[in-house]
C-alpha cells in the first residue's frame, strides 16, 4: 500500500471518530434533556393541587398564583423549544420559591396537612430537578467544548451544530427554592 | 453520639481497671510467646541440621522447613493469643461499643455477610474467601447500619500449580440505609488515574473504564480530584451526589486518612475504608494503656458509626419517611 493511501485512510479513521464523537455529545445532551423535562413535568403537575390548597388563604398573592397557573400552561403547550423550557423554568422556580416564602405568613396553612404534603413532594423534585440540571449543563458543557476545540470545531462547523445554553440559577432564586431549609 | 475525647475518658477512666488486668495477662503472653518462639525456632534448627547430616538434602529441603517454620510459627501465635484476643474484644470493645451507641449489637466473629461486599460493586474481580470479624449491627435514628473487619481475597495458581492469594479488600467495610430513593447504581472511586496522568489523559483513561459504567464528572472541583464517579444514570448520580453530599464525603476522607470507597447500589449506601490490616485487635507487643493505640479503636469506632451524622443519612427525604 503506498504511503498516501495510508496517510488517507488514517485520516479518514480520524474523521469518522471525530464525527462520531460529536453525534454522540449531541445525543448525550438531547438524552439528559428528556431526563430534565420529566422531573420539570413532575413539578408542573404539582401546581394545580398547590395553587388550589393556598388559593383560599392567600388572597394578597393572588398575582404571583395566577403567574404560576399561566406558566404552567405555557410549559404544557406543544411544540415549545428546549431553551424556552430552560426559560420557563427559571420563571416557575422564582414564583414558586416566592409562593413557599408566602406561606409562613398563614399559620393555618403551614398547619394544614396536604399543604405539608405538597411541600416536601416539591422539596423532593427540586432535589430531582437540581441533580437534572446539573446532568443537563455538564453534556452541554461537553459538546460546547467539543464544538469550540480545535480539531472538532472544523468538523461542527460543517455539521452545523451550534452552541447549546445552559441552565443558569443565581444564586438568590438557588436559596429561594431551598424550600427544605426553610421548612425544616 | 458520644465525642472522641468523651470516648477516650471512657477508655482510660471506666475501662482502666479491666486495661490494667488485661495488661498484666499481655506481658505474661508476650513472655510466653518469646520463650515458644525460641523454643520453636532450635527445635526447627536442631532437626534440619540432623536430617541436612543424615540425608545431604539441597537447598529446596531448606526451603520447605522455612516454609513449615513460618507455618507453625503463625499457627501456634494465633493459639496462644487466642484467650487473650477473646477477652479483649468482650471487656474492652463490646463496651467502647456500648457507649458510643446502646442501640448496637456487637458479634465478635460475624463479618459482613459475602452478598453485601459482592453487591456493593467496590471491587470487582472473583472472591475465593473472605474472612473478618467484629461485626456490629443495629438502628440509629431509623437507619440500619452494619459494619465489620473484612478480608477478601483472590486465589491464583501459577504454570507450577503452586497456590498464592492476593488481597483484594482490607479494612473497615460498612452499609447502611441511604436518605433518598433511587433505582440504579453509583459507585465513587478513589482518583488513580486523573491524580498520576493529569486531567487531559487521565479523564480519557477514566472514560475508557470497560468494566464500569458511565463516568459521571461533577461540578464539584476538589471532589472531582479526589474521586471518580461511574454510575448507570447521569442524573440519578447527580441526586444521590447533591453538592451538600459530596462536601460531607470529602470531610469524611479527610477524616479517614485512607482510601475511600462508595456506592450506592439497591437502598443503601457501602463505604469501604481501605487500612490494609485487621482492626480492633488488641496489641501484644506494646502496651494497651498507650495513647495511641487507645486513639485507634476509638477514632475507627467513632468513625464508623459516625458516618450516619456525617453523611446525614437520618435526614429523611419525604418518599423515604
Amino acid at each position: 500500500m503506498s504511503v498516501t493511501m495510508i496517510i488517507f485512510v488514517v485520516i479518514a479513521i480520524i474523521l469518522v471518530l471525530m464525527y462520531n464523537s460529536l453525534v454522540s455529545k449531541k445525543n448525550q445532551v438531547e438524552n439528559i434533556f428528556a431526563g430534565v423535562d420529566a422531573v420539570l413535568k413532575k413539578r408542573y403537575d404539582l401546581i394545580p393541587n398547590l395553587v388550589a390548597s393556598v388559593s383560599k388563604y392567600m388572597e394578597h398573592e393572588k398575582g404571583i398564583l395566577e403567574e404560576v397557573t399561566k406558566l404552567r400552561a405555557d410549559a404544557n403547550k406543544p411544540n415549545i423549544s428546549d431553551a424556552q423550557k430552560i426559560a420557563l423554568d427559571a420563571k416557575v422556580s422564582s414564583a414558586l420559591g416566592s409562593i413557599m416564602i408566602a406561606v409562613e405568613n398563614y399559620p393555618e396553612l403551614k398547619a394544614n396537612e396536604n399543604v405539608m404534603h405538597l411541600q416536601h413532594s416539591l422539596n423532593e423534585v427540586e432535589e430531582q430537578i437540581s441533580a437534572a440540571r446539573r446532568s443537563y449543563n455538564q453534556a452541554v458543557t461537553d459538546y460546547n467544548n467539543a464544538i469550540e476545540m480545535i480539531p472538532t470545531n472544523f468538523m461542527a462547523q460543517a455539521m452545523n451544530y451550534q452552541r447549546k445554553a445552559v441552565f443558569e440559577i443565581d444564586e438568590l432564586q438557588r436559596q429561594n427554592v431551598n424550600v427544605k431549609e426553610l421548612f425544616n | 453520639m458520644k465525642s472522641v475525647s468523651e470516648l477516650t475518658d471512657f477508655y482510660y477512666k471506666v475501662l482502666y481497671p479491666t486495661l490494667n488486668k488485661l495488661e498484666k495477662d499481655r506481658k505474661h503472653l508476650r513472655y510466653r510467646i518469646i520463650l515458644v518462639g525460641f523454643a520453636l525456632t532450635f527445635v526447627f534448627f536442631l532437626g534440619s541440621l540432623a536430617l541436612q547430616n543424615a540425608f545431604f538434602l539441597g537447598l529446596d529441603f531448606f526451603a520447605f522447613v522455612l516454609f513449615a517454620y513460618a507455618g507453625i510459627g503463625a499457627f501456634v501465635y494465633k493459639i496462644l493469643i487466642k484467650g487473650y484476643t477473646d477477652d479483649f474484644k468482650s471487656v474492652i470493645i463490646h463496651p467502647l461499643i456500648k457507649e458510643l451507641d446502646n442501640r448496637l449489637s456487637y458479634t465478635h466473629l460475624f463479618h459482613v455477610a459475602q452478598h453485601l461486599f459482592e453487591r456493593s460493586q467496590l471491587f470487582q474481580g472473583r472472591i475465593d474467601r473472605i474472612s473478618g470479624n467484629d461485626f456490629v449491627n443495629g438502628e440509629i435514628d431509623g437507619v440500619k447500619i452494619e459494619f465489620s473487619d473484612l478480608h477478601v481475597e483472590r486465589r491464583h495458581k501459577d504454570s507450577r500449580g503452586r497456590e498464592s492469594w492476593t488481597t483484594l479488600f482490607r479494612g473497615l467495610f460498612i452499609v447502611a440505609d441511604f436518605n433518598k430513593t433511587f433505582h440504579g447504581k453509583t459507585v465513587v472511586l478513589p482518583d488513580s488515574a486523573q491524580k498520576t496522568f493529569g486531567d487531559l489523559i487521565g479523564g480519557w483513561l477514566q472514560s475508557k473504564n470497560l468494566g464500569r459504567d458511565e463516568l459521571i464528572k461533577l461540578d464539584d472541583v476538589e471532589f472531582e480530584n479526589k474521586f471518580v464517579v461511574y454510575g448507570t444514570d447521569q442524573i440519578e448520580a447527580r441526586y444521590i451526589l447533591s453538592h451538600s453530599l459530596m462536601k460531607r464525603i470529602l470531610a469524611f476522607k479527610k477524616k479517614t486518612k485512607h482510601p475511600l470507597y462508595i456506592s450506592f447500589v439497591g437502598h443503601a449506601i457501602h463505604i469501604a475504608i481501605e487500612y490494609n490490616k485487621d482492626l480492633f485487635e488488641p496489641t501484644v507487643f506494646s502496651s494497651l494503656l498507650d495513647y495511641k493505640t487507645a486513639m485507634e479503636y476509638v477514632q475507627t469506632l467513632h468513625l464508623a458509626i459516625g458516618i450516619i451524622e456525617e453523611l446525614k443519612l437520618n435526614q429523611k427525604l419525604w418518599s423515604k419517611r
